[in-house]
């Protein structure tokens, strides 16, 4: 393959800007190319994020930093360069975004206040701003971090002066300028030990490098639009190991090791894959390349055959990230649940869950244990004394969250030398109210009350099927039927779960309360769960709704209102 | 105070700690000079304080921590911005070091530094 430059006669357009004067206008234009150029490249940037660090989007940070600078001067046709570097100054402060902003508006503060109220810049003023850009910048904090977009600055005035001493050229300096802050970019990694453990360049510096390298490209007669093709190092290359959700048109990961014949063009091979799919990374060591796509199924041997077609292949992989994700999924399913260590003199709270998502709810308000039962599941009095006995505290209190339960926590309750009291709950959403109340260090008796108090401050709902036909409370109910209890009782029956649903919560006044929590069990479908839940949604819009995956069997919903 | 509680004994924190912590993350915020004393009296407040505990306030209620922070930010820097930052650094770093988590980070800004 062949490289196939954008660009007619670079040479040529440097001689006619070198022609023109480094003047406001001037200034304007490379203000507009190094944004786009940044924009164009913003996804890069922002994948430059050392999760978790607090500044995550920097690439997004510093266009719209950029674009505020923008804004401020898209109306002006000042001449003076000074004056409109002052603009692009005020303008990149009012807008920004995040700490690369910060120093990016201060960095063009800096910039501004040396070419003061100059009319054209040479390259000395140039070198002179530069270096004033970078102490303006390193002031505006008291212990300078290196190995970011400060050091990026410190090494661009350092080159600029160097450059000086060589041409007195201006372009002939941005293009020396660039070049250090490439290789300062990369250099990050070994001044800032938490990039090189994440195997990533500085996410400011490398914004900071495309701002310039975009202005360098502009002059150079470069496509600015087309994002970079670029080659980094094979290690850096980040293989997603899980994956939590996979977009439309990712079903397909491929990594493929090849060795191409002869040079490789990046411009021309982006630009082909990219119809192809997305999240493209490409790595190169020791003359071997390995590229990164996601693909949807589609065009899962497309990449192959592609490369293929100029290279030699050394290895595939194919991987199904559908597949892989339902795996991780059902692995969540089936994790442990975490629940709360107890201190000794503590009180704690063994709870019965019908279901392992609502086991997860409990232990995550804190309680000590959990007992597995609910309806036509009932612990033994002896599951119950087991979930406790062994705690290292004797101030107890069980949550049956049934009220067949009750009876055999009042039988575990007797039958210990441990201080226990019954809350009696007789529904889950009940038991998860009277949990909120929980103090593990306050006074036993009054948390009792509390938490007892707390049970008649939610409404409770479950949806089942009926398994005979009946007729209560003057409503008939025929076998096969969705049947809809409010707090125990039948207040609705309907041949379609969405219409009992939505039946369950006008009979318990849904509209009085504020909160709709649903938990949906374990033999729901995902996708009828979004159904309703999208009928639930339209139908109470100012509420706040949450779908909480309950796992219960039996009962299809279970839902609080309160 | 900030206690975790094992089998083998239990582990304490000071707000001493905190605050030196906290003090160290802010020092490294970007557009943040220095910290000030947070009881001053007005026409002091140029005064920047080397002891972190002078400068945070840290409150631990037994569940949750609050900071608060007084700073003193370089002139010409975007305040909003830089007080964003300086809380979300402050709480990433608390949060790393106690794994506790931190309930609000509020950031008083008691002066501008003018370093022209």
């Amino acid at each position: 393959m062949e490289l196939n430059e954008s660009d007619p006669n670079p040479a040529e357009n440097i001689e006619t800007f070198n022609r023109r004067p480094l003047d406001g206008l001037t200034l304007k234009k490379l203000i507009e190319a190094g944004l786009s150029w940044l924009r164009t490249n913003q996804q890069t940037v922002n994948a430059l994020n050392v999760f978790p660090v607090p500044d995550g989007d920097t690439g997004t940070n510093m266009v719209l930093t950029m674009q505020a600078a923008l804004d401020e001067i898209s109306n002006s046709s000042e001449r003076n360069f000074g004056k409109m570097a002052h603009a692009v100054a005020q303008g990149a402060l009012m807008g920004a975004r995040g700490n690369s902003g910060v120093i990016l508006s201060q960095l063009w503060r800096g910039f501004a206040r040396s070419v003061d109220n100059q009319e054209a810049l040479n390259a000395a003023n140039l070198a002179q701003a530069f270096a004033s850009a970078r102490d303006t910048a390193y002031k505006g904090v008291v212990r300078p971090v290196e190995g970011t977009i400060l050091t990026v600055a410190k090494d661009i005035a350092t080159e600029a002066n160097e450059a000086l001493k060589d041409n007195t050229d201006p372009v002939a300096m941005l293009k020396r300028v660039v070049e250090a802050a490439d290789l300062s970019v990369q250099r990050t990694p070994d001044l800032l030990p938490v990039l090189k453990d994440a195997g990533v360049v500085d996410s400011g510096g490398k914004g900071l490098f495309f701002i310039l390298e975009g202005m360098l490209r502009f002059i150079q007669g470069q496509s600015l639009e087309t994002p970079l093709s670029y080659v980094q190092p094979l290690s850096s290359i980040k293989i997603d190991e899980t994956m939590t959700m996979v977009e439309p048109g990712q079903d397909y990961e491929l990594v493929i090791d090849f060795y191409p014949q002869g040079k490789l063009d990046l411009e021309g091979f982006y630009k082909h894959l990219e119809e192809i799919g997305t999240s493209i990374q490409l790595g190169e060591g020791d003359g071997m390349y390995r590229l990164h796509i996601h693909v949807p199924t589609e065009n899962k041997y497309v990449p192959i055959e592609y490369i293929e077609s100029f290279a030699t292949m050394q290895k595939v992989t194919i991987e199904n990230l559908l597949a892989q994700l339902e795996q991780i999924q059902n692995q969540e399913k089936d994790s442990q649940i975490n629940l709360t260590p107890i201190e000794p003199g503590q009180i704690a709270v063994i709870a019965v869950a019908p279901g392992k998502g609502i086991g997860r709810v409990f232990a995550s308000l804190g309680v000590a244990n959990l007992v597995a039962g609910g309806q036509t599941m009932n612990p033994s009095t002896q599951e119950i004394l087991n979930a406790f006995e062994n705690l290292p505290t004797d101030k107890i209190v069980l949550l049956p969250n049934n009220k067949n339960i009750i009876g055999a926590a009042d039988n575990a309750a007797g039958l210990t030398v441990k201080k226990v009291a019954v809350i009696p709950s007789k529904t889950i959403p009940q038991g998860l109210a009277s949990m909120l109340r929980l103090s593990p260090h306050g006074n036993f008796d009054e948390v009792v009350q509390e938490m007892i108090a707390a049970l008649d401050e939610v409404e409770s709902g479950e949806i089942t099927q009926a398994t005979r036909s009946v007729e209560i409370n003057g409503i008939s109910v025929k076998e096969g039927e969705f049947i809809a209890l409010l707090n125990n009782k039948l207040v609705y029956a309907s041949s379609s779960l969405e219409a009992s649903c939505l039946g369950l919560l006008e009979r318990g006044h849904a509209e009085h309360f504020e909160l709709i929590t649903m938990f949906y069990g374990m033999e729901m479908e995902p996708t009828v769960v979004t159904q309703i839940e999208d009928a639930v949604r339209r139908a109470y819009p100012m509420h706040e709704i949450e779908i909480k995956d309950g796992g219960q069997p039996h009962y299809h919903f279970i839902i609080s209102l309160e | 105070m900030n206690q975790e509680s094992s089998t083998l004994g239990s582990i304490h924190v000071s707000p001493r700690a905190i605050a030196t912590i906290v003090y160290q993350a802010a020092l490294r915020s970007y557009g943040v000079v220095g910290l000030s004393p947070k009881n001053l009296v007005d026409g002091i407040s140029h005064v920047l304080v080397k002891e972190p505990v002078h400068g945070v306030d840290v409150h631990y209620d037994g569940n949750k921590i609050e900071i608060d922070i007084y700073v003193i930010v370089e002139y010409g820097t975007r305040i909003a911005s830089v007080a964003s930052s300086v809380k979300n650094t402050v709480q990433y770093h608390v949060e790393k070091a106690l794994g506790l988590p931190v309930h609000a980070v509020n950031v008083h800004i008691r002066g501008l530094r003018i370093s022209e």
